[in-house]
């Protein structure tokens, strides 16, 4: 579509599946929880809210979902706004956060049913979905038992295939991979991965763990003390750090470290060192990854509110 | 809406602690209480000296059928009516404890939240549940006090017995109204409570007005004869509407988590 730039992106906004603007949150105790975070995400991105416990990811989790009321600013989900409309946005929406918990007396695939028809989702239907999901997440054999039963891992899965039972649009989840083994991690994440990809499923995902975070999501969000530090691509942030790269070459005379500007650099300064008569056995270059990204940056804001 | 109803009525007969109080208290006050009292006065009369003040009370008409006739007319038509109202006090308050304040002590409110009901419609169904199951155990609670009390009086006294008009007004109006006041109180309470047991402790206050009203007719204050029992219904009935009213109208996602 050939549209000003300007236009292109208010209907890009328009289409965007998550839209926040300017969202403030101050809490009765005058604690101010989120100081006017803005970002807009369209369908089928895998969002990356980072921060530490406490910096305002369950808040804004919570705004989006009409839970809490905004003390300034709005959001739009799907369309929607929560605040006005929470059961019209719940109905695209699945929510997957540690308070949200299921039935102990209930077991696993009942628990399921529960959900699904609280959603409208037709019996028959329902089953299907629910033993599809049991059996991606590897559940298969713990549908038939009581939640009470369940590990911590267990029951995190079995949240996921909760939220998942009305096919939602978005997704929101909260630290979903906390208290899973490295295999059950792996398969959530292809789980989310495949949503985004396949059925272009909006997923804004909050966690700390910013390893994690840096394999499966295509935008990230860096959040310190209710402020947006940064919002953008991997890429987009490195750019806007120092571009710098880390370059380190193994002589025979030991490791040596070079900081360089770009990748393109590289040769010129290895041809240089060979010229110079160094025997080289290894190079190899590292980006800043999100975690350098991370505390550069808060060191950044935490500097600037010193002085 | 209706699958909140299904499913807070299937944890309960799942919940055994829960499902025993629920069964066990009506059993003590329609079927041991009634037949203590009758067997008393079938076996030892000279006891019934106790429903002296209450006696006196009665209509005059009464007096005519002699004093065995009396006390048990006495038992069946003005004390158990009283008694009986603590059923839907104590089914609803259990009920309604474990139906929000239960939820929200182990975590699953949020996520009933999270579903596309409102939240009206969330609280309704929820009320409506407890409402089902208090009207239910007093319905089967009079169906087994009326059995025991017959078959007693059957066995007794040779004869069969004809509840008050007063019954019809408890089944119709009072219990009803109670319940839903009982309800919408724990209700009110468990925004404010923690845990399950701490709404639950504060729900037997309610329990006060009746025991207040049981210990008046005993001692000949009031007699509780069916025109007593339309008016205090009938307020019953509209305290019930008001809180009912106010509580929906004060429903909001912060106020309950």
């Amino acid at each position: 579509m050939l549209l000003p730039k300007r236009l292109r992106s208010s209907y890009n906004q328009l289409m965007d599946t998550i839209v926040i603007k300017e969202l403030t949150k101050i809490y009765q105790d005058g604690k101010k929880a989120l100081d006017s975070i803005s970002l807009s995400l369209p369908a089928g991105e895998i969002y990356g809210f980072l921060g530490p416990n406490g910096a305002g990811k369950t808040t804004t989790v919570k705004l989006a979902c009409g839970m809490l009321l905004p003390s300034g600013g709005s959001c739009l989900i799907t369309g929607a706004d929560p605040a006005r409309e929470p059961h019209r946005v719940h109905a695209r929406c699945g929510v997957l956060t540690e308070h949200a918990q299921m039935y102990d007396q209930l077991t696993g695939l009942e628990n399921l049913l529960f959900y699904a028809a609280l959603f409208g989702v037709p019996q028959d239907e329902a089953r299907r979905r629910a033993q599809r999901w049991l059996a991606e997440l590897a559940l298969s054999d713990a549908g038939e038992k009581k939640l009470a039963s369940y590990s911590t891992g267990m029951r995190q899965k079995l949240s996921l295939a909760r939220v998942l039972i009305h096919e939602p649009e978005v997704l929101f989840l909260d630290e979903p991979t906390s208290g899973l083994d490295p295999e059950s991690t792996q398969k959530v994440h292809n789980v989310i991965q495949s949503l985004a990809r396949e059925s272009g499923v909006t997923i804004f995902l909050c966690t700390h763990q910013l390893k994690y975070a840096q394999e499966i999501c295509t935008r990230f969000g860096l959040l310190d003390n209710g402020r947006l530090l940064a919002d953008g691509t991997l890429k987009e942030l490195r750019a806007r750090i120092s571009p710098g790269i880390r370059v380190s070459i193994q002589t025979g005379a030991g490791t040596s470290e070079f900081s360089l500007s770009a990748r393109e650099e590289i040769p010129a300064l290895v041809s240089r060192l060979v010229s110079e008569g160094a025997q080289i056995y290894g190079v190899s270059a590292t980006l800043p990854s999100l975690e350098d990204i991370y505390f550069k940056l808060t060191e950044e804001t935490a500097g600037e509110d010193r002085s | 809406m209706k699958a909140i109803i299904k499913k807070d009525l299937l944890m309960l007969v799942k919940n055994r602690r829960l499902f025993s109080t629920l069964l066990i208290v009506p059993l003590v006050l329609t079927v041991l209480l009634p037949s203590v009292m009758l067997l008393a006065v079938f076996l030892a009369p000279e006891e019934a000296a106790d429903f002296g003040p209450l006696l006196d009370l009665l209509p005059a008409s009464l007096k005519e059928a002699g004093l065995q006739a009396m006390i048990v007319t006495a038992i069946v038509d003005y004390v158990l009516p009283v008694f009986f109202l603590l059923i839907p006090v104590m089914a609803s308050s259990v009920m309604a404890a474990s139906s929000f304040t239960g939820e929200k002590e182990k975590r699953t409110l949020e996520t009933l939240l999270y579903c596309p009901l409102t939240l009206r419609q969330i609280f309704r169904a929820k009320v409506l549940a407890s409402f089902i199951i208090s009207m239910l155990v007093s319905l089967l609670s009079f169906l087994l006090m009326l059995t025991a009390v017959e078959l007693e009086t059957f066995f007794l006294a040779g004869r069969l017995l004809i509840p008050g008009v007063s019954w019809l007004l408890v089944m119709l109006l009072l219990a009803p109204a109670i319940s839903l006041i009982a309800i919408t109180l724990i209700v009110r309470v468990s925004a404010k409570s923690q845990s399950m047991e701490e709404a639950q402790q504060k729900a037997v206050f309610l329990i006060l007005p009746l025991i207040l009203l049981i210990v008046a007719q005993f001692t000949g204050l009031v007699l509780l004869d069916p025109l007593l029992l339309l008016i205090l219904g009938a307020l019953l009935a509209l305290l019930a509407f008001a809180l009912l009213k106010r509580a929906l109208g004060r429903l909001s996602y912060e106020r309950l988590l």
